[in-house]
């Protein structure tokens, strides 16, 4: 049935009216603030690119856009690789199709608590005689407990649990979409276990990893609630910029950061949207 | 290649499976084992066990108002995405018009959009209309949240369906309008259903978007453990949070069991 335009923008209307009342409107009315000053705890309604050069002109801002970006690279590395032998092992040892929807339906469950609950259990595992210290501590592998709280090194294990089934979902549906036949073709043609993996199911799969990659990126760059209860004030990120700014009603350099984490975010999408495109997918094979 | 070195390799690949579930699990086992601790502090083994945390969190009503909000709020969001985005993903996917792809793009932005800078903008928002405390605006804020989930699974769910059911219905005489709520809903139901699921449980783990909207007498329940969290660690967090496993767990179990009910229906002959 084709539609008719008056009866598609009827049925438009509503989601637009909405996203122009309460989504454009608040980011416009915010992003303005960052072309006012900020002097003596006030907001001066002058126009001005200021905020902007001095936000640009602070040491602080390249070490806090550093942060920011090596942590989103490293837990977004660290979620694709773990997820992907993961994802790899369910799909392809896992015969059972009850057992594989339940182990799938654990490997997802985190997402239905709450990130701070998340984040409070790492709290408890990562601390000083928490169990991950006592554990290793009771094996002789050290002798001082291993501070992993309040720095870099819980921020980053608490996150990739965060993001890890945003890895795992991707790569398991392209998977599960791959043809069988290309592995028994290859398999035939002499390659071993390996040689298979390596040279037909990994680059087919990349599609997912991409995908998967692209989620844990942009959550891990405007991820609040870890960096702020886990890091202890030592790691530094954009969110936690924006969020201080906010709190000492400095909206000017709010909205220069804000607008900075939005354009990295937005870098990110154009890099990896760009990258999946250019990779073939396992339609493309049959 | 023998099948030992194979058999070797599924035990290996298994184990890695069954570390990786391990490893999924553990922060939310070791938040339900610490709720029946009897000290304060995070020490593995806890010396002793109690309920004293249940009973301290019972003695906090906050929490439980927060719950009821944050259910309120979730249903409330969820209701209204589904309101403007259900209709919103027909037209995307069923009208061509110049310039569709920009509009789509549009709708589903606020995904990418980082959650504190929206979380911002709506403070100063609705500070400058003067709404100030209790939920209208956290429902606004949600709506646009999980709006993009609902409008991007909806669309999915519209792409593939069969076009000669509708054309029948409109052969016998049925209108746009009866074609689309008589012929077009029943089919995507299912996707309707796994985006309103996901819709709630977003809007219910929001934090970063809501945390300047809150000001205590309306605080959600995720905000409410993030702010006690940050005062205190002690285990009534823990006790609180295992409840919400527990919750979440049921929901869980209560969705497979209808899911596989609706399924059997299908299956048996009647």
């Amino acid at each position: 049935m084709r539609m008719r335009g008056a009866l598609a923008a009827g049925l438009l209307a509503p989601a637009l009216g909405l996203m122009a009342g309460v989504y454009v409107a608040p980011l416009a009315v915010y992003f303005v603030n960052g072309f006012h000053a900020f002097r003596d705890g006030r907001i001066l309604p002058v126009w001005t690119l200021q905020t902007y050069a001095d936000f640009f002109a602070d040491p602080f801002t390249y070490r806090v856009v550093g942060t920011s970006v090596g942590l989103a690279l490293v837990v977004t590395g660290l979620a694709v690789l773990v997820g992907y032998p993961l994802a790899y092992a369910l799909h392809t040892r896992v015969r059972s199709r009850t057992a594989r929807s339940a182990l799938a339906v654990l490997l997802f469950s985190p997402l239905l608590v709450s990130v701070v609950v998340r984040t409070y259990g790492w709290l408890i595992l990562l601390a000083n005689q928490g169990l991950v210290n006592t554990t290793l501590r009771s094996l002789g592998l050290i002798d001082e407990p291993l501070s992993l709280l309040f720095n870099t090194r819980g921020v980053v294990v608490s996150l990739t649990h965060i993001l890890l089934p945003f890895a795992i979902f991707p790569i398991y549906s392209v998977l599960g979409r791959l043809d069988p036949t290309l592995k028994e073709a290859a398999r035939d043609l002499g390659a071993g276990w390996g040689a298979t993996f390596l040279r037909v199911t990994l680059p087919l799969t990349m599609p997912g990893v991409v995908a998967g990659a692209l989620i844990c990126f942009t959550l891990a760059l405007s991820a609040f609630v870890t960096p702020q209860l886990l890091g202890g004030g030592r790691v530094q990120v954009l969110p936690l910029t924006v969020y201080n700014s906010t709190v000492e009603i400095n909206w000017p350099q709010g909205a220069v950061a804000s607008l900075t984490l939005l354009a990295l975010s937005v870098l990110a999408v154009w890099v990896l949207e760009t990258a999946l495109r250019r990779l073939p997918g396992p339609e493309d094979h049959r | 290649m023998t099948a030992e070195t194979d058999r070797a390799r599924t035990v290996l690949l298994r184990s890695v499976l069954a570390l990786g579930v391990g490893f999924v699990l553990l922060p939310l086992a070791i938040v339900a084992f610490y709720s029946f601790s009897s000290v304060a502090y995070g020490v593995f083994p806890p010396p002793g066990l109690s309920l004293r945390w249940y009973g301290h969190l019972l003695r906090q009503p906050a929490f439980g108002w927060a719950f009821l909000r944050s259910l309120g709020i979730a249903l409330a969001a969820t209701g209204a995405a589904l309101g403007v985005g259900v209709p919103g993903a027909l037209a995307l996917v069923r009208a061509r018009f110049p310039g569709r792809e920009l509009l789509r793009a549009f709708l589903l932005s606020p995904i990418v959009m980082p959650k504190i800078v929206l979380g911002v903008g709506w403070f100063i928002f609705f500070a400058r209309l003067g709404i100030q405390g209790g939920v209208a605006p956290l429902v606004l804020a949600h709506t646009i949240v999980v709006l993009p989930f609902v409008i991007s699974i909806v669309a999915a769910n519209l792409v593939g369906l069969d076009r000669s059911l509708e054309e029948a219905a409109r052969d016998l005489g049925a209108s746009a309008p009866v074609v689309l709520w008589r012929i077009v809903l029943p089919q995507i139901r299912s996707g309707v259903v796994v985006s309103a699921l996901l819709a709630f449980l977003v809007s219910f783990d929001q934090v970063e978007s809501s945390i300047f909207l809150t000001r205590g007498e309306n605080n959600t329940l995720p905000i409410e453990m993030f702010l006690y969290m940050e005062k205190w660690q002690d285990p009534t967090i823990a006790a609180l949070s295992a409840l919400l496993i527990a919750f979440a767990f049921v929901l869980v179990a209560a969705g497979l069991v209808v899911a596989r009910g609706a399924d059997l229906r299908r299956i048996l002959p009647r």
